[in-house]
């Protein structure tokens, strides 16, 4: 970017985004959401200063001084006072997830070994560095027969489709599990072990701050005799700001 | 030959700019509606208070704490703590004696949702100013602590919200907590229900 475009942007930056409205209208609705009604329109040439974003929504002040909610794909397609775009619809999850956090939460089941049939849940938060990989904190819970564990990681995904609305992701982590002391289980029960994961995901992206993943993990874990195996699978849910 | 290796640099240079652009021109541009000026609301701090009741023991107080975060304008993620503190005792534990005692008398519980906004509308109270309102439904998973050992239990609920303003949302939220649990002795594991009928207050960040 040229360096005169920069300035712009950020003396820009100190006052209210202002923005020209190049469709032929925008429409204004009294709330977040396409089922509050339209009361005001915006026409082309006119001027708009952002306020407040809600999800997929933001909040608009027009020249004459009507205060309303427009759609971010209405927007996408205004000018700032630099000339340039606001924004392009063409920019798609992995750009715009870029340099942003990432919460959620996921549950499922274990599939085999010792804690085949046991429900896990667990939350997560990350931090995306480029628009195809990220460094994920996570946390979960596995119930069995009658105990509670707890397991924590932390992974490195992989995701080269980012762009993509059905993306695929690789799972690789470094954790700990420790489970109650119960009967069932020889090996895993009563101590810390700590475990390397690996595992494939599938994101779907719905809007632009919401994604689905399905995840199917194997976790190798170390005691103190040898290694045992255990699959999950798990459905999560996702929301990026 | 030379012909063919000029042909083949420009190739690479027109290819290469190509890529240059395809990587560098949308970001440059993406950023600007996403910009920290805009103050982005999100996220939803809320406090709830309302009565539980526990199955095979009596209907106690109870209150809780949530975060919510909105990911678009029909789903939210929310993270629910809420506790009745020392429940009485059960019918059976009254001929008997107590089953559990001390912190095992607490009924705890945490999980994690996804909700739905169904129904958004305007709320009118007679005033002018219409108030923006929603009927949700939420789903999740989390953990019941209740008597001994901890639960995977499953809450499903519908609630009702209002905004009074800008900033303080009203919530009525009805949320059953359903898992699996022996607590009367004797009895073999069994499905239990555990509904939380609360008001609560949420602020927007």
């Amino acid at each position: 970017m040229p360096t005169s475009l920069v300035q712009a942007a950020e003396s820009a930056a100190e006052s209210l985004l202002s923005l020209e409205v190049i469709d032929s209208f925008v429409e204004v609705r009294t709330g977040p959401g396409r089922g509050y009604p339209v009361f005001y329109v915006i026409e082309q040439g006119e001027r708009v200063d952002v306020l407040t974003r809600r999800t997929d929504w933001y909040e608009v002040k027009s020249e004459s001084g009507k205060v309303g909610w427009a759609t971010s794909a209405q927007l996408s397609r205004t000018l700032q006072a630099s000339g340039e775009p606001a924004d392009l619809p063409t920019v798609s999850f992995g750009d715009y997830q870029k340099n942003n956090w990432r919460v959620g939460f996921a549950a499922g089941e274990f599939s085999n070994g010792e804690l085949e049939g046991s429900d896990t849940f667990s939350a997560t938060a990350s931090y995306r560095f480029f628009s195809w990989g990220s460094l994920e904190g996570e946390w979960g819970k596995v119930f069995s027969s009658g105990t509670a564990g707890d397991f924590y990681s932390l992974n490195v995904l992989l995701e080269p489709f980012s762009r993509w609305r059905f993306s695929p992701e690789l799972i690789v982590g470094r954790g700990k599990l420790s489970l109650g002391e119960q009967p069932n289980l020889t090996a895993l029960g009563g101590s810390d072990s700590s475990f390397t994961n690996y595992g494939l995901g599938l994101n779907y992206y719905l809007g632009r701050n919401f994604v689905i993943r399905g995840e199917y993990l194997r976790y190798s874990v170390s005691t103190d005799n040898d290694k045992v195996n255990l699959d999950s699978w798990k459905i999560g849910f996702n929301t990026f700001f | 030959m030379e012909n063919r290796f000029q042909h083949i640099f420009l190739i690479r240079a027109l290819f290469a700019s190509l890529c240059l652009l395809a990587v560098i021109a949308p970001r440059a541009h993406a950023q600007a509606l996403t910009s920290s000026k805009i103050d982005s609301e999100f996220l939803e701090i809320g406090f709830n208070a309302g009565i539980v009741t526990i199955e095979d023991f009596p209907t106690e107080f109870a209150w809780g704490l949530n975060a919510t975060f909105r990911a678009t304008e029909d789903f939210f993620l929310q993270v629910n703590y809420m506790q009745a503190a020392d429940v009485a005792l059960s019918s059976r534990e009254k001929a008997q004696g107590a089953y559990y005692t001390g912190s095992n008398r607490d009924f705890t519980q945490y999980d994690f949702l996804l909700g739905a906004n169904i129904f958004q509308g305007e709320f009118f109270s007679g005033q002018p100013q219409a108030r923006l309102s929603s009927l949700y439904v939420v789903a999740g998973v989390g953990e019941v602590s209740f008597g001994e050992g901890k639960h995977f239990a499953i809450t499903a609920g519908l609630g009702y919200r209002i905004a009074f303003n800008r900033r303080y949302v009203f919530t009525l939220d009805v949320r059953d907590y359903i898992y699996q649990a022996s607590l009367t002795s004797g009895d073999d594991e069994r499905t239990v229900n555990n509904i939380y009928l609360s008001t609560g207050l949420s602020y927007l960040f």
